[in-house]
């Protein structure tokens, strides 16, 4: 070891005053997702499965009758889309987010790192913030490249005809992009809810296997409960039902009720995580690592 | 001095784990330019104190304040110019030590251009920088830790047990580098188990046992209460050794296997051992039991020798 950074004797070494904003935290958690093969694993994924997913779906020689928009999908690729979206709001979107999520806080536990970070003069709130932005922003992400990737895929694969909507009525190929992209990104809200429910967990348990299954577990759970009588009053409230909002836009008259309600559930399920997540960390002992 | 001027003011500071009183009730106050230890066993508590000291943890009693701020008052300002770490440094696996680097120098809101080539060169990973930390050996953690902290520029360097687990060209290395840090005029609060460590480092020392404070003042102050040193000594002849013994101001005892240990001030020692030498006696053994100092250590944390 030489002794080069050891100012002259005597000499007051300047003291660093400068602290990082928001956007430099931001900056540092960006910078360490982009760094790992799994953020980047998420984001392959989410652009390249649609593809065998649609050729698989379109080749079956008996199209899938009982689920929505199932009958058409092998012959009409916005039907193809929309079957698609049914499936994937069930599992695949929690799932997604909750992979950068459910790990973001707790990878810190697991590396011991939670002491080399808030030993920087950066506060436990500015973390909070930055990775909770991460995450959210991740999930945006993720699902703009999944609609994106499987729209496409779909028409490709089963062409653009006219769709028949849920009411049997016929939506010209025009009108039909339009609804389907709009129905795709009514998942967001739902799939912020999770991404809150995915931190909370992650943060409570200090595991990133937990902050990753769980809210996917949680999610089944959650349409199970929804789909019980005795909680039908529950069911749109729950963001489990949100993933399913679409369908007013595809009926005729179209309806936006199940939407509306759904955004201010998921907003509210996500406040509730968020808050619940804060305070946890907010006190914490960081004795671990 | 008041506090605003002192680097470290802790005073009553006490922090439980459940039925454990981890700190308890210490207090400690480091002036600016000083090189201060923190001295005690496994357990003692040091580790909780530099915790708390971080912002980690937060004291259930107690007041403390770095350069005068709290972190009741102050919030993360409380770091400002200071900088280290506790237990072992760790780093994000995935990266390598100049990404870390990097990374962690963005959030102390950037450095100046260069900066990071000079720790990594002061701490002598430049040439191993660029290999994921995943792959880092031990003490190459213990050494980027320190490039870390220094990356800060502090005022005051707070570190654990720097030496721990490094081997002892290591702990010789890393010695030799918070003594010319030191020197460089940093305010240097070092934890450590050992008396050896601190003695050669520290100006003062606060020695903890249980959570509690069971010393503190100078290394000199230190030194003055330390007992005698003692000695093992076997010869061709003990029991004429012993009659030698008898004329000098020592104390000495026979253990079972016959050989004697020989306690007494240095003069005392050496002139016995020169009557043995010339009473035509010879030496079979003659070696130092414990330092004067460890033997103190060992006393005022109730621990044994042989617990280390
Ligand atoms: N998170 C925790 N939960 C429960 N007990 C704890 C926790 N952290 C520390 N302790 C207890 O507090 C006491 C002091 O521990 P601390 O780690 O501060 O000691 P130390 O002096 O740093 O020891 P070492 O030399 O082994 O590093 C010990 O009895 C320890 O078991
Ligand atoms: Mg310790």
């Amino acid at each position: 070891m030489s002794a080069t950074t050891a100012p002259a004797r005597g000499t007051t070494p300047r003291v660093r005053t400068a602290r990082a904003g928001f956007s430099a935290t931001l900056g540092f958690e960006l910078r360490k997702l982009r760094a790992q093969w799994r953020t980047r694993a998420v984001l392959l994924g989410a652009l390249l499965l649609p593809i065998p997913v649609a050729f698989a779906i379109h080749a079956q020689g008996n199209p899938p009758k009982d689920s929505l928009f199932g009958r058409y999908a092998t012959t009409n690729g916005f039907a193809l889309a929309l079957l698609v979206l049914g499936y994937a709001g069930q599992w695949v979107m929690p799932l997604l987010t909750a992979i950068v999520a459910g790990d973001i806080f707790a990878s810190e536990d697991h590396h011991g790192t939670w002491k080399t970070i808030l030993t920087r003069s950066v506060s436990r709130g500015s973390f909070f913030g930055a990775k909770t932005v991460a995450a959210m922003g991740f999930a945006i992400l993720v699902l703009l490249i999944l609609s994106a990737s499987t729209i496409v895929t779909s028409v490709l694969v089963a062409g653009h005809g006219d769709l028949i909507g849920l009411s049997g009525q016929l939506i010209p190929a025009s009108q039909a992009w339009h609804l389907v992209a709009m129905s795709w990104l009514t998942a967001i809200p739902p799939t912020l809810a999770f991404t809150g429910l995915a931190i909370l967990l992650g943060i409570w348990s200090r595991s990133a296997a937990v902050g990753i299954a769980a809210p996917v577990v949680i999610g089944f759970v959650l349409q199970l409960v929804g789909s019980m009588g005795s909680a039908e009053a529950l069911r749109p409230y729950l963001p489990t039902s949100a993933y399913e909002a679409w369908h007013g836009f595809l009926a005729s008259p179209s309806f936006h009720g199940p939407f509306v309600t759904g955004l201010i559930a998921s907003a509210v399920w996500a406040a509730i995580t968020l808050g619940l997540s804060w305070t946890l960390l907010r006190r914490r002992d960081i004795t671990g690592g | 001095m008041n506090s605003a001027a002192l680097a470290v003011d802790a005073e009553g500071v006490v922090k439980s784990f459940g039925a454990v009183r981890a700190v308890d009730g210490i207090t400690i106050r480091v002036a600016p330019g000083e090189v201060y230890g923190v001295l005690g066993p496994n357990g003692a508590g040091k580790t909780t104190f530099l915790r708390m000291l971080f912002g980690l943890i937060r004291p259930d009693e107690g007041t403390l304040r770095v350069f005068g701020r709290s972190w009741d008052d102050d919030g993360t300002r409380v770091l400002e110019g200071v900088a280290g770490f506790v237990e072992a440094p760790r780093f994000y696996p995935y990266l390598t030590g100049r990404q870390n680097l990097v990374a962690l120098a963005r959030l102390d809101g950037g450095v100046r251009p260069g900066l990071i080539e000079e720790v990594l060169d002061t701490v002598d990973l430049a040439d191993r920088a660029d290999r994921k930390v995943d792959g880092y050996s031990y003490g190459m953690r213990q050494r980027l830790g320190v490039a870390a902290a220094l990356l800060r520029e502090p005022r005051l360097l707070v570190l654990d047990e720097p030496a721990n687990g490094l081997d002892p060209a290591g702990i010789r290395d890393m010695r030799a580098l918070v003594k010319r840090l030191a020197d460089s005029g940093l305010t240097v609060l070092l934890s450590s188990h050992n008396m050896d460590e601190v003695e050669e480092i520290c100006d003062n020392v606060t020695i903890m046992d249980r959570g509690a404070v069971a010393f503190h003042g100078s290394i000199a102050d230190l030194r003055a209460m330390a007992p005698d040193p003692g000695h093992l000594l076997d010869t061709t002849d003990n029991a004429k050794t012993l009659e030698i013994a008898a004329r000098h101001q020592v104390k000495t005892e026979a253990d079972e296997s016959g050989a004697l240990h020989v306690v007494g001030p240095h003069d005392a020692v050496s002139g016995f051992v020169a009557d043995v030498v010339a009473a035509q006696v010879r030496l079979k053994q003659f070696t130092p039991t414990q330092t004067p100092l460890e033997a103190l250590f060992f006393m005022l944390t109730n621990t044994e020798a042989v617990a280390r």
